[in-house]
């Protein structure tokens, strides 16, 4: 009994934004950093033997999807140049800048998830490269997540694909915002838009930066893959794919960013 | 060595297990959790009481090195510890296949406990279609891995002597 009400005093406690269980989570990250690095080297030749032996036809189909899009991609070399070039006048059209104007932290993925229900993974940068919790993190396609725990050399993100991170997104070339969290599946997001804004498939989202939000305006979020009417809630309901992979990271980039208070 | 510290060791021991090999060890996007089947474990060896403390402490290790609520992991492993040491308690029978299944359904209870929990504490994505992927691989691997970690849980209690009978 005196354990279970300890439970919930620590739930209680966590819920309210204790510091010092803030601080326990920022010293275990600082602890466990060697003991992680060395348990991934001696273990790594398992895991890696693991999706040999289990996840072979995985392995081939991704094979065969990497070459198929490779010929893709070497097709659209030049196209996807003038794309970039009119995703930059767009974004510059509405005022938005680029993330590359912020100073970033580049950092190493050291350790995905941990257990089941887990959606975060770790860098091997903290406190010392100027990281500080609620930064969000990005690779070279777009917002990935952002740090929920830091230590000196240690970050913790979590993923966007988590439902209970929330990012604000402006749609670009057009003044509609809206807002949109992890939909539970890879790669997935959902968003809602009022039920007057004109939406379509195949539209860009990126963070929209508004006043009280953790990210800089200008960070590619996603593509509308799906838009679909909710008539009793008044809102449109986007289907949206991340531009940014989640999946197999080995390299991320911490935005040294905090909104202005 | 006394009882605490061995049990102590065997937390940290899962801790670098879970973290380094066998959070890579992925079926259907599910890993096995060792933390919570060390709380059954300890439950199946040495009764409800031990299994809810061993649980508490497993899952207090595993919610410091999540951002999940404080507490939450510690009050399901618990949970699960408890279960597992009031269903070996009821079993006077002492064949492996039913410590396989104690191991397995407590394994399994405590998965489901974590994710209503959390929902009722407002996370999102717990209770959708994954988790009977995650209750499933997660008692499957409690199953085979359940005797052996009893084993490991009657050394930690001191219990030699039961040690040296199942290795035998």
């Amino acid at each position: 009994m005196l354990l279970v009400l300890t439970s919930v005093t620590l739930l209680t406690l966590d819920y309210r934004g204790f510091p010092p269980i803030d601080r326990a989570r920022s010293t275990v990250l600082t602890v466990l950093a060697p003991v992680g690095d060395f348990s991934s080297r001696v273990f790594e030749p398992v895991g890696q033997a693991w999706d040999g032996a289990f996840n072979t036809d995985a392995i081939q189909a991704e094979n065969q999807s990497l070459r198929t899009r490779v010929d893709e991609l070497e097709g659209q070399l030049t196209s996807g140049a003038v794309a970039k070039e009119s995703l930059q006048q767009l974004l510059e059209q509405v005022g938005i800048p680029f993330v590359g104007d912020i100073p970033t932290a580049p950092a190493k993925v050291v350790s995905g998830a941990v257990s089941n229900f887990d959606t975060t993974l770790e860098l091997d940068k903290g406190r010392g490269a100027g990281i500080v919790k609620g930064m969000p993190v990005v690779t070279g396609r777009g917002l990935i997540g952002r740090v929920v725990q830091v230590s000196d050399n240690r970050s913790r993100v979590q993923l966007l694909t988590d439902g209970d991170l929330q990012v604000g997104f402006s749609v670009v070339g057009t003044p509609i915002i809206g807002t949109a969290r992890g939909a539970g599946r890879a790669g997935q997001l959902t968003g809602t838009v009022d039920l007057a804004r004109d939406v379509a498939p195949g539209q860009i989202l990126v963070t929209s930066g508004l006043a009280g939000s953790p990210y800089p305006a200008g960070i590619p979020v996603g593509t509308i893959a799906a838009v679909t009417v909710d008539e009793g809630a008044q809102e449109k309901r986007l289907d949206i794919t991340m531009l940014a992979d989640v999946y197999d990271l080995t390299f991320a980039s911490v935005v040294l960013y905090q909104p202005p208070s | 060595m006394n009882a605490p510290l061995r049990y102590l060791l065997l937390i940290g021991t899962a801790v670098v297990l879970q973290r380094g090999l066998v959070s890579h060890l992925r079926v259907a996007d599910a890993v096995p959790d060792l933390l919570l089947l060390l709380a059954v474990a300890a439950g199946v060896a040495g009764g409800s009481e031990r299994g809810a403390i061993v649980g508490f402490f497993s899952g207090l290790a595993l919610d410091l090195m999540l951002p999940t609520p404080m507490g939450l992991a510690a009050l399901s492993f618990l949970a699960a510890g408890a279960l597992a040491g009031r269903l070996r308690a009821s079993d006077v029978r002492a064949a492996r296949w039913r410590v396989m299944a104690i191991c397995a359904g407590s394994c399994a209870f405590g998965v489901i406990v974590f994710a209503v929990l959390g929902a009722l504490l407002g996370l999102s994505g717990l209770l959708d279609p994954r988790l009977v992927a995650i209750v499933v691989v997660v008692a499957a691997t409690a199953a085979v891995l359940g005797p052996l970690a009893v084993r490991v849980c009657h050394w930690a209690d001191g219990d030699i002597d039961r040690v040296r009978r199942a290795l035998r």
